[in-house]
């Protein structure tokens, strides 16, 4: 099982770059995820190790040699498309021993092979049906069988949950990691969605306009984002910033937004006195209670387990997530601490955590 | 044979390095375009060439005396081809509105939900497809001076008196062709006018009927300008057409009365096959060929990916 | 008065319906009905449509005559059929190429396969005319199997290469991600599911083969001498029968109306992928 390394790998298409300064190391049955949103180029990037896309510049290497110029076959890949992209004129069986057959497997082998892998995924069933009469679930782990059955060494999926509905994506969500875990085959994953990369990957490299922002596991992505991008993109609800001036630097270190202090993690040298920084606190750190900020609710979300609350103060908005079902009035004042040791602060020109 | 030079530009095009795709290029593309360079690009150069002479073919043998630009001068001259030309565009004109207006009338028809029945689509293509010959020994009869139908129920419902001869008269002979040729190109345009229609979403009129509008108004202010594009395509693409009008001519008429019918297009034949002046021949074909080619541009810079959506 | 208006729209709709059928399908309706009226019927003011007008002396007339429509008919058909399994040989392959493989000059091969769906025979004729001459090859149906692919072959092209451009390409890729060299992505996973586009590119090129008589006037003296040539004999100056005269057209046009028929779907669909994506 290789190792796969992407170094200074760019891809351009004439004029326009889509990627630059990729790297990466993808250590032997890592499941790392591709996050990003639309156009940053996590698809092309997952193409570029695939083969189906040319790299302009650097190199992917597997294992230690380099793959650049060889064809996804030779390359012992299988992808897992978005829109399946299952032969529609072909049975089940028929599609999941395509490639077999363009091997020049015998007949009698690809059967065997392609019966213990429909078993494997629950389709055994339906080995004679066309493309058409499967439903959407159905159809993408057809698709998992296809990539399954060639025995690869990396395993890439293109986004493969975006047609299916909220819950039929959940289950096939865990499906892939636990065939993951099966198979320990080293598995790359492409999706727009933060919490579906922090659920089941190893490590989540998050892309933004053609370069990765920050790669790390689930953990460190979370709770320490590299940039404001990363911790804007990742968190749901998206984490409220705020903009301010560092007031104390060492010591007791705060910022100041209007006329309220709020306290910083205390670190050696990491502030300056007038530095402009932008805080945030992850809504399930902020507390209310009868001391700290003075706030408006503004809004009361009750989920079940956990209620959203919408806040307003002088520095901006705030979202606090409590335990259970708390009701409050719109309109009304409660006290909110903020944490000094889980701020998030920013610098406003770099972006970069401090 | 040269190999076509391939890039790679389009993303996601799922294909291979450029040194495997030549030869692939090659295989797919090369007998076509093989066949089209012989029968296409070889005739046409080979047209232009035999224009500069004076060629005649005897005993399988073709002569070419040079004589440079002496036909296209004669061309330029020659009262025949006036003629010819100017019968061209009559017939070119008239029957582009007509076909068009026609067309767009059928289709705006065939639009409407009591139209549905796919019969009609159906009908509509049985003009289009049956021979150009076939059509033409058929309305042949139909005008018949003496046994055709139209003058039996012409005259036997009182509208006219005596039988016309329909083809006696060069100007009316040429209408008359008109005509028939009107019949037959409509349903591809109104295919055409059709399917453009049916690309113009229906919440837009909803939209303009609770804003007021009548079915005048929906059709000049939503229906025309959206069609603005299929309705140019359709004019570049009848008017190309109507330079081919041929079978027509020759079984309606031959040219006659009096050269009225004549137009450039049979003009060239009947140089050819009946004067076996090849050279002068080539020239008149020339002519065409350069008219429809700079159409068929037209019609390329019409047709943008989506112009008719 | 709404309901009046809308009422007299509803019959103004209804009446142009009906003037359009009849526009449309009466002269080819009449083609066929004085195909199978006896002279006299035709003759006589108004035709006599009684059921003793019937025959069908017309076809047997036309069968036996000088004009060979036997041959006529064999003809059409060998060189229909072979041009047309020629265009869809050659032209499928052309037109994948043209939609999915970059070809750097594939714009102006584009417009030539345009162009020459348009310019009048006349163009090539007579080029092609003095080469048929001086290789033999006047009144061969080689010659115009060979010479109608010149219209058909473009046809072919343009049709299917609409149709596979608007194909999504990930079959294409998973094909590649399954090993496929291009051709077999072309023959196991392409055309299998092109097979409807392919059809009603057949049809058009049958349909303008069968029904070509330019080409076949000038390239065919006796031998090779198609339908639509026989039609023209029949439509001669001295011609009076007109009932043959009808019943020869006939012999081509109703197999077209048939097969247009049966095949409409796939001739409007043709039609969509041939003109609505340029």
């Amino acid at each position: 099982m290789p190792e796969i390394k992407l170094v200074n790998v760019g891809k351009s298409y004439g004029t326009i770059n889509v990627c630059h300064d990729i790297n990466l190391k993808i250590a032997d049955r890592e499941f790392v995820t591709l996050l990003g949103s639309s156009g940053c180029g996590k698809t092309t990037t997952l193409n570029m190790i695939g083969g189906l896309d040319e790299v302009t510049t650097g190199d992917i290497l597997m294992d230690g040699r380099r793959v650049n110029d060889l064809e996804p076959i030779d390359r012992d890949v299988a992808m897992v498309f978005q829109n399946y992209a299952l032969y529609p004129h072909m049975t089940v069986a028929q599609n999941i021993g395509f490639n077999l057959k363009l091997k020049g497997i015998n007949a009698a082998d690809i059967a065997a092979r392609v019966s213990m892998v429909a078993a494997s995924l629950d389709l055994s069933h339906l080995l004679e049906r066309y493309p058409k009469q499967l439903s959407g679930g159905q159809q993408q782990r057809v698709a998992i069988g296809r990539a399954i059955v060639r025995q690869p060494k990396v395993f890439l999926f293109d986004e493969p949950f975006s047609n299916l509905d909220a819950a039929l994506r959940n289950r096939m969500r865990g499906e892939v990691r636990e065939l993951h875990n099966r198979l320990g085959v080293t598995s790359i994953f492409v999706t727009h969605d933060q919490e579906e990369a922090l659920s089941i990957s190893d490590r989540v490299a998050l892309m933004n306009r053609g370069r990765i922002e920050q790669v790390g596991t689930p953990e460190e992505i979370y709770a320490r984002p590299a940039t404001r991008y990363v911790v804007s993109f990742i968190g749901s609800p998206q984490i409220e910033l705020m903009q301010g001036t560092v007031e104390a630097a060492d010591g007791g270190p705060s910022v100041r937004l209007g006329s309220v202090l709020v306290g910083l993690p205390e670190g050696k040298g990491r502030f300056r006195v007038g530095q402009k920084v932008e805080i945030g606190i992850r809504p399930e750190h902020v507390r209310l209670g009868k001391t700290g900020i003075p706030s408006t609710v503004r809004l009361v979300q009750s989920v079940g387990p956990s209620t959203q609350i919408i806040l307003g103060w002088e520095g901006g908005t705030l979202i606090a997530t409590v335990p259970g079902f708390v009701r409050l009035d719109p309109g009304s004042t409660v006290r909110v601490e903020i944490p000094p040791e889980h701020v998030l602060a920013f610098d406003q020109e770099t972006g970069l955590r401090l | 044979m040269t190999s076509e030079g391939v890039t790679f530009s389009v993303p996601d095009a799922p294909l291979r390095s450029p040194s495997r795709r030549h030869g692939v290029t090659l295989v797919f593309l090369g007998p076509a375009l093989t066949v089209l360079v012989l029968l296409l690009v070889y005739p046409v150069l080979s047209s232009i060439w035999l224009s500069l002479t004076n060629a005649s073919l005897s005993a399988g043998r073709l002569e070419t005396p040079f004589v440079w630009f002496d036909n296209y001068a004669a061309l330029i001259s020659d009262k025949a081809a006036h003629n010819a030309l100017f019968n061209t565009l009559y017939f070119a004109v008239v029957e582009v509105v007509g076909v068009v207006v026609l067309g767009l009338l059928t289709a705006l028809l065939l639009n409407h939900p009591m139209a549905r029945w796919s019969g009609f689509r159906v009908l509509l293509l049985l003009p289009w497809a049956i021979a150009p010959v076939a059509n033409a020994v058929l309305w042949k009869w139909i005008f018949h001076s003496n046994y055709g139908i139209l003058n039996s129920l012409l005259v036997g419902s009182g509208v006219i008196e005596k039988n016309i001869t329909w083809f006696g008269n060069s100007f009316v002979a040429l209408n008359m062709v008109l005509l028939v040729d009107i019949w037959k190109s409509t349903p591809f345009i109104a295919i055409l006018l059709l399917a453009a229609l049916q690309n113009i979403p229906q919440s837009l009129y909803r939209a303009a009927r609770i804003d007021g509008a009548n079915g005048w108004q929906s059709f000049r202010y939503i229906t025309l300008p959206l069609l603005k594009t299929a309705i140019a395509i359709a004019v570049i693409l009848q008017t190309i057409w109507s330079l081919r009008t041929f079978d027509l001519i020759f079984i309606l008429t031959k040219g006659g009365p009096a050269d009225g019918t004549v137009v450039m297009n049979f003009l060239a034949y009947r140089v050819t096959f009946n004067f076996l002046e090849f050279g002068y021949g080539a020239a008149i074909a020339n002519v065409i060929f350069m008219t429809s080619l700079m159409l068929a541009i037209i019609y390329v810079r019409l047709m943008k990916p989506g112009a008719l959506t | 008065m709404k309901k009046a208006y809308g009422l007299l729209k509803q019959t103004g709709v209804v009446l142009s319906l009906v003037v359009f059928v009849l526009v449309a399908a009466a002269p080819i309706a009449w083609l066929l009905l004085s195909s199978v009226l006896q002279q006299q019927a035709l003759i006589s003011t108004p035709p006599d449509l009684s059921l003793s007008s019937f025959t069908l002396e017309n076809y047997t007339a036309v069968f036996g005559s000088a004009a060979q429509l036997g041959r006529g008919i064999f003809n059409s058909l060998v060189i229909s059929i072979a041009t047309t399994a020629l265009a869809i040989l050659l032209g499928a392959p052309a037109a994948y190429a043209l939609a999915r493989l970059d070809i750097r000059h594939a714009d102006t091969i584009l417009l030539m396969v345009l162009a020459a769906q348009m310019f009048p025979a006349i163009v090539i004729a007579i080029p092609l005319f003095i080469t048929a001459s001086k290789l033999g090859l006047i009144d061969t149906k080689i010659n115009l199997i060979l010479i109608y692919l010149s219209f058909n072959l473009p046809v072919v092209i343009w049709v299917l290469r609409g149709f596979f451009t608007g194909l999504p390409t990930g079959l294409e890729r998973a094909a590649r991600m399954d090993g496929a060299t291009i051709y077999q992505t072309f023959r196991l996973v392409i055309l299998p599911i092109s097979l409807p586009p392919l059809f009603a590119a057949a049809i058009f090129a049958f349909i303008e083969a069968w029904n070509e008589f330019f080409f076949a006037l000038i390239m065919t003296r006796q031998a090779a001498q198609t339908v639509p040539l026989v039609i023209s004999a029949f439509a001669g100056q001295y011609q009076t029968v007109f009932g043959q005269m009808m019943a020869a057209a006939a012999i081509s046009v109703a197999p077209i109306i048939i097969l247009t028929i049966i095949l409409r779907n796939s001739i409007l669909r043709g039609f969509a992928d041939g003109m609505l994506k340029g």
